[in-house]
């Protein structure tokens, strides 16, 4: 059987330095950062002031005024970022195409918020007081469905929450549904809202950067300086669509989803552990299946976060995949811009790829001042910078063991 | 792909027994599970009755440590997941780590913790969260800790699609095998009771005062309830090699989303679910043997449902036995369907369906054969367990008996 090929043919974004593909394009490869101090909730009560939150939206822009008055943050963004998605691919749900489209979300604390204040509102009012037209909001797969829902998308709609690799693992399901059959397009990606709920998550267990005396607080990934995440909201979806149907409809085939690995390091929860083993396997099995040899590898668009062990482990990983190519393979962390999206980073980093080989181009990691002597490759410092890009490697991994990485491609026909 | 996959391990937790024997018992039985809630105080509920895990302990599953540092959810799916190996008679030593895998159903995730976190911030503030049990919540820790229990080191997936979860992850894990990314697979669901489920399913009037009753005309609604199934997946040709027990062959699955409305079940999603299924496991209608509904006891449930059922089966129908075995465990929420898939596999096995209990009158918009009561004895083939989530998604399985 010929195994189906995946596209890309577009893709919406939503991040703190830009809304829409061009806007996100343009401040990723200027290297313009989205941290800024926090304007969602009250801060005065913390020691972290700044998160990558998304100022300037309008979700009426995208949606309408419209059957927006029930939805959280996280719906907002998601089915604003999917009908930027639906645009850019030129792509229009109908009767004909419907069946054959699926939806597939990476988010884990996206309803957060939504749980948390449906659950305090009735402690507080009493549980025949709290207003049940909020009670969909506190199902996970809520934003998810909501994307089925306003664009009337039937085929399937799953959610899937790893953690930090959710929306790499999202996009992952869906190409998995397009080779065996499932589906022929998919609106595959992730969302986090910025929230208390999840700030204090990341607060309280110590991840943010800037909760110790005199540590900065700046997303500076490799950086000597680097001491913690800056938090940050997103959404992202991009459309993945079976070769053939992308011909047909004569559309731009952006890129080519060639392979994709993922494997769990079974330690520990919330811990970073910098046993390399998962993340090699994730990256092994990924070039493997992407038919790839490893120095067919441009570029690694990285899921660094600027935490001391996430960035170290990372650059140990790759070094021992790459072996001693690896100082020439430029790697850089979309996140020292937009924060660390969580379960829609990987999204984010997709689409940071895709501009990257659209424009042949390096996206930097900026805030990048102190050499760490552990972190010594390529990343990108100085600017974006021209390259010849066919061959990327999207790495996700987080500390609670997951793994995850996507081989995207130029495409040729 | 011509990879076969079948079902060799059960793993069940439930408010009517703990283990596939003291289950299957209750099941043919009729016996139901559904108590006074005892998890919180429901004085200032409508309703106050729920299907609770009851005689679970679990340091026989895990540590006092681990049990220290995870949420209910987790530790009935980490014994869930013991069970079914158990049962499966499989060590996961045996296998290749990397290829090994976990794929998890859930609605509500850890609820319990969050619950707790709320409590506390909102009676004593901020400061007052303990920031220990912050990561016990993330949804993704759920195949995490059973994975770490196990040390499984293959695909690693939570997938929170609702009341429909359970099918979707065995679905998923069924992908992954056949697609060759990991040899076995442990998929199913998992929910711990759930306050703000209950909240929830109460202002939407959608909760029985007492019992759930499927397909009557009387029905009153859904009961709220925690459990865990877990299953183990693996290929045909490993199974015969190990010479391991085989419950049933998972021929297809299909997936649907009504597109439709958050909460409102809608039957021509289910049908949609329900025709991909049978499409992709090349069964005919008219082969289905047994058809394990979703059958949640509110009112449009199962009227849609069965409006599913007749726009897919046709005449068919009349002789199709469907069974809800909610009717005596409650709604499981994300572990429903997996522990459903669990009753069809038995099913399939032993050649006895379980039956709808409390039913006592027929509902002419519900007139489909549900097994009123008592269950009963009747060859097999073929088994369908459909399900219906939050949001419109509907999730279709079909088992095999294998000859």
């Amino acid at each position: 059987m010929d195994k189906k090929r995946v596209v890309v043919t577009g893709f919406g974004i939503i991040t703190s330095n830009g809304i829409g593909r061009s806007a996100f394009s343009e401040a990723l490869f200027k290297g313009i950062s989205g941290i800024k101090p926090i304007s969602l909730f009250d801060t005065s009560e913390f020691k972290v002031k700044t998160a990558g939150e998304i100022k300037d939206f309008r979700p009426q822009d995208f949606l309408g005024d419209k059957g927006l008055r029930n939805l959280d943050r996280s719906t907002r963004l998601v089915n604003s970022a999917a009908k930027l998605a639906l645009q850019d691919a030129g792509l229009e749900i109908t009767d004909a195409n419907t069946a054959d489209t699926g939806v597939t979300i990476g988010t884990t604390l996206g309803s957060v918020n939504s749980i948390s204040e449906f659950d305090k509102e009735a402690m507080k009012e009493g549980p025949h007081y709290v207003n049940p037209a909020l009670f969909p909001n506190t199902v996970i797969n809520s934003p998810s469905s909501q994307v089925s829902i306003r664009f009337n998308i039937r085929g399937f709609n799953a959610t899937i929450s790893t953690g930090f690799a959710s929306s790499l693992d999202a996009i992952n399901y869906a190409a998995d549904f397009i080779r065996l059959g499932r589906a022929k397009t998919v609106l595959a990606g992730g969302v986090e809202e910025l929230c208390v709920q999840t700030f204090l998550g990341f607060y309280k267990t110590g991840f943010l950067a800037g909760l110790k005396d005199s540590s900065a607080e700046l997303s500076c990934p490799f950086d000597k300086r680097r001491n913690g995440i800056i938090l940050g909201e997103a959404s992202c979806i991009l459309i993945l669509e079976e070769l053939e149907s992308a011909l047909e409809r004569k559309v731009k085939v952006y890129a080519e989803i060639l392979g994709f690995g993922t494997a769990f390091d079974p330690y520990r929860v919330n811990k970073y552990s910098l046993r390399t083993e998962g993340l090699k396997n994730a990256i092994g099995t990924a070039l493997n299946k992407s038919s790839l040899d490893a120095d067919k590898i441009d570029y690694i668009c990285s899921g660094a976060n600027s935490t001391i062990e996430g960035d170290l482990f990372e650059t140990m990983c790759v070094k021992e995949v790459f072996g001693e190519r690896t100082k020439k393979i430029p790697i850089s962390s979309v996140k020292s811009m937009i924060g660390e999206c969580f379960s829609a980073s990987g999204a984010c980093q997709a689409a940071g790829s895709i501009c990257a080989i659209e424009k042949q181009a390096l996206p930097p990691t900026i805030n990048y001042q102190e050499k760490d002597d552990r972190c010594d490759l390529d990343y990108v410092t100085g600017g974006a910078r021209n390259a010849k890009v066919d061959n990327i490697l999207v790495n996700a991994f987080g500390p609670s063991g997951c793994n995850s990485s996507l081989v995207i491609s130029r495409f040729r026909s | 792909m011509s990879k076969r996959i079948v079902i060799t391990g059960l793993g069940i937790i439930s408010s009517i027994g703990i283990g596939k024997d003291n289950f299957w018992n209750s099941l043919i039985e009729g016996k139901s599970g559904i108590t006074q809630v005892t998890s919180f105080d429901t004085s200032g509920f409508p309703t106050h009755f729920g299907g609770e895990v009851k005689n679970f302990n679990p340091y026989q599953f895990v540590s006092r440590r681990r049990f220290s540092k995870i949420g209910r959810a987790s530790c009935l799916a980490i014994a869930g997941a013991k069970l079914a190996l158990e049962d499966a008679r499989a060590s996961i030593a045996d296998y290749k780590k990397e290829r090994a895998g976990i794929c998890v159903g859930t609605t509500m995730g850890e609820t319990q913790v969050l619950e707790r976190i709320n409590e506390d911030w909102l009676k004593r503030g901020v400061d007052a969260i303990q920031p220990e049990s912050i990561p016990r919540y993330p949804s993704n820790v759920l195949s995490s800790n059973v994975a770490i229990e196990l040390k499984l080191k293959g695909p690693n997936y939570v997938i929170p699609c609702a009341c429909a979860a359970g099918n979707y992850a065995i679905g998923y894990a069924y992908d992954i095998i056949r697609s060759g990314d990991a040899d076995i697979m442990l998929a199913g669901g998992t929910d711990a009771f759930s306050r703000i489920a209950f909240i929830g399913f109460n202002r939407l009037f959608a909760v029985a005062p007492e019992k759930c009753q499927p397909f009557d005309k009387n029905r009153k609604g859904m009961i709220v309830a925690e459990g865990s199934g877990m299953v183990v997946l693996e290929s045909y040709e490993n199974a015969l090699k190990r010479k391991a027990t085989i419950y049933a062959e998972v021929l297809g699955y299909g997936l649907s989303c009504d597109a439709h409305h958050m909460t409102a079940p809608f039957s021509e999603g289910i049908k949609e679910a329900i025709e991909k299924a049978l499409r992709q496991a090349g069964v005919m209608p008219e082969e289905v043997s047994y058809f394990n509904a979703h059958g949640t006891g509110t009112l449009a449930n199962d009227k849609e449902e069965c409006l599913a059922i007749k726009k897919v089966f046709g005449e068919h129908y009349k002789k199709l036995p469907v069974s809800s075995i909610k009717s005596m465990l409650g709604h499981t929420m994300g572990a429903a369907s997996a522990i459903e898939t669990i009753a069809c596999c038995l099913a399939v096995k032993n050649d006895v369906i379980p039956p709808t209990i409390n039913y006592q009158t027929p509902d002419p918009e519900c007139d489909i054969d549900c097994v009123p009561n008592v269950c009963r004895r009747q060859k097999i083939n073929i088994a369908l367990n459909s399900s219906s989530a939050f949001g419109g998604n509907n999730a279709c399985l079909v088992l095999k008996k294998l000859s």
